[in-house]
């Protein structure tokens, strides 16, 4: 279960002090997902990094499964937008590196590893080097890095948004087997709607105008078989559009 | 490198061998000797005369270069990290970079003498700024976004360093090494022409002062020859370690 309780961000210039987030509360359930929207700017990816544990000062609290956030107790894990995969090491090494530095030796089984690269499809790809692999290879790869640690959160930034349309689809659908299978906490960050209501049990609308949450919506649409090409999918799709943009246009009235 | 590439190195040398031929028979005259008879002259005096000198030549580019990296290698480590330590170090790395150092030499052969030190300081500083500043570029040219994982999973600094800084600047650091070392035995040659009786430059200095042609031009061979070896060897570390990079 992740918490987020009464946390703000606040980033020092030399100038002023600028808020990035300011009072979100968020309760992810355990073996939920999440999914945080909204334009650009609105600290999206503040609030992941915060919850990664990558960002020290802030106000506020962030639980792990009751616990303060610390990225040396609980195992937390990150995927950026660039996938992070380490240009210098091969797929197999580069799935490796969470457990060798979570120093964690039972988890170092071949088979796991072999098992999550064959459920992937990436099983013959594991000693190439990232630049051998296409935009898609290397997503399973990096998801593959994720879900061999088995976390006990999963934080994605943007996770599909470097992928043409149809690979982002196909990845949204191996990225919902494996969480079925390990039943991970998920919270994820995207500027895609349609991502956010496929992949989203909970859909978390951020608002640049206050720097806070503008709206939680519990997403009736998740699990359901060929969503995507349902008309629900296209109403509820076209509401959270409309949401989203009137944070904008409270930002263009106030200036 | 590969069979094919072999080739073509021996043909550029073939070439050059040439022109240098034909260089000798057009100017005829004793200050371009044949590479014929260089070559003879060589294989006569290398063990006996020239041997020792080129191991003293070897001996302060190797200690030059060794201490240029244990300095070279934290600093830039450092700076490339650290913003904070960036921000106080690198005006002082600036400001002292375009320094000719070889203009130092008067001055570091009052504090250090003319002996050896004197001598390795001169490599050391001319390889020191390269790697620093081609070790901080290297590290800071990492995504940052691509240290999150491995933060959010508790990395050590030791984990960060031997996982992504080393390997990142691994490559501009071995190529700014290859280029300082170009530099480092041209100013060789210049700083053993003092102060030693032993060195390249000392023997190649000496021959000319001889009039010895033949063994002049043996000794630039053998120098020339030392720069290709350590090229050479840097090249085969690079594709060794850097192999990665050769992948499409």
């Amino acid at each position: 279960m992740i918490e987020i309780e009464n946390v703000s961000v606040k980033y020092r210039t030399e100038k002023d002090i600028y808020t990035a987030i300011a009072n979100v509360n968020l309760v992810v359930p355990d073996g939920g997902t999440c999914a945080v929207i909204g334009p650009s700017g609105c600290g999206k990816s503040t609030l992941l990094k915060c919850v990664a544990g990558l960002i020290p000062d802030y106000e506020g609290r962030v639980l792990i499964n009751g616990e303060e956030v610390n990225p040396k107790v609980q195992t937390i894990g990150f995927m950026p937008q660039n996938y992070g995969l380490l240009p210098w090491k091969t797929v197999v090494d580069n799935i490796r590196l969470g457990m060798k530095i979570k120093k964690a030796p039972e988890l170092l089984d071949r088979n796991v590893i072999k098992r999550l690269m064959r459920q992937l499809g990436i099983e013959g790809l594991g000693h190439r080097y990232p630049v051998e692999l296409s935009g898609g290879q290397q997503q399973r790869v990096a998801l593959a890095r994720v879900f061999a640690l088995q976390p006990d959160v999963l934080l994605m930034d943007e996770p599909f948004s470097a992928l043409d349309a149809i690979t982002r689809e196909e990845m949204q659908d191996v990225f919902l087997r494996l969480w079925r299978k390990f039943n991970v906490s998920t919270v994820f960050v995207t500027h895609y709607v349609e991502e956010a209501l496929y992949l989203g049990q909970k859909i978390v609308v951020l608002s640049a105008y206050t720097g806070g949450i503008s709206q939680v919506i519990d997403n009736p649409l998740f699990g359901g078989k060929d969503i995507r090409q349902k008309p629900e999918f296209f109403e509820m799709g076209l509401k959270l559009r409309n949401l989203i943009k009137k944070d904008w246009n409270q930002i263009w009235e106030n200036q | 490198m590969g069979k094919s590439m072999s080739v073509w190195y021996l043909a550029a040398a073939a070439f050059l061998t040439l022109v240098w031929a034909a260089a000798a028979e057009i100017v005829a005259l004793p200050i371009i000797p044949s590479p014929v008879l260089v070559v003879e002259n060589l294989t006569d005096i290398f063990m006996s005369a020239i041997a020792i000198h080129s191991l003293y030549s070897l001996w302060r580019i190797g200690a030059g270069l060794l201490l240029a990296v244990a300095v070279g290698l934290p600093l830039g480590v450092l700076m490339g990290y650290c913003h904070r330590c960036d921000r106080f170090l690198s005006p002082l790395v600036y400001l002292t970079y375009p320094v000719p150092k070889i203009a130092l030499l008067p001055i570091l052969m009052l504090l250090f003498g003319v002996g050896e030190s004197s001598k390795i300081t001169m490599i050391f500083l001319i390889i020191v700024f390269q790697v620093v500043v081609a070790v901080r570029d290297g590290i800071r040219s990492i995504p940052k976004e691509t240290l999150y994982p491995l933060y959010s999973l508790g990395a050590t600094f030791r984990d960060i360093f031997f996982e992504v800084l080393w390997p990142a600047s691994l490559p501009k650091f071995i190529t700014a090494v290859r280029v300082a070392l170009a530099t480092a035995v041209s100013v060789l040659f210049f700083t053993e022409t003092f102060g030693t009786r032993y060195g390249m430059g000392y023997f190649i200095m000496d021959a000319w002062l001889r009039v010895n042609y033949l063994e002049m031009y043996s000794g630039i061979v053998v120098l020339s020859l030392i720069g290709l070896l350590l090229f050479t060897a840097i090249d085969i570390i690079e594709q060794y370690a850097c192999h990665w990079q050769y992948k499409q």
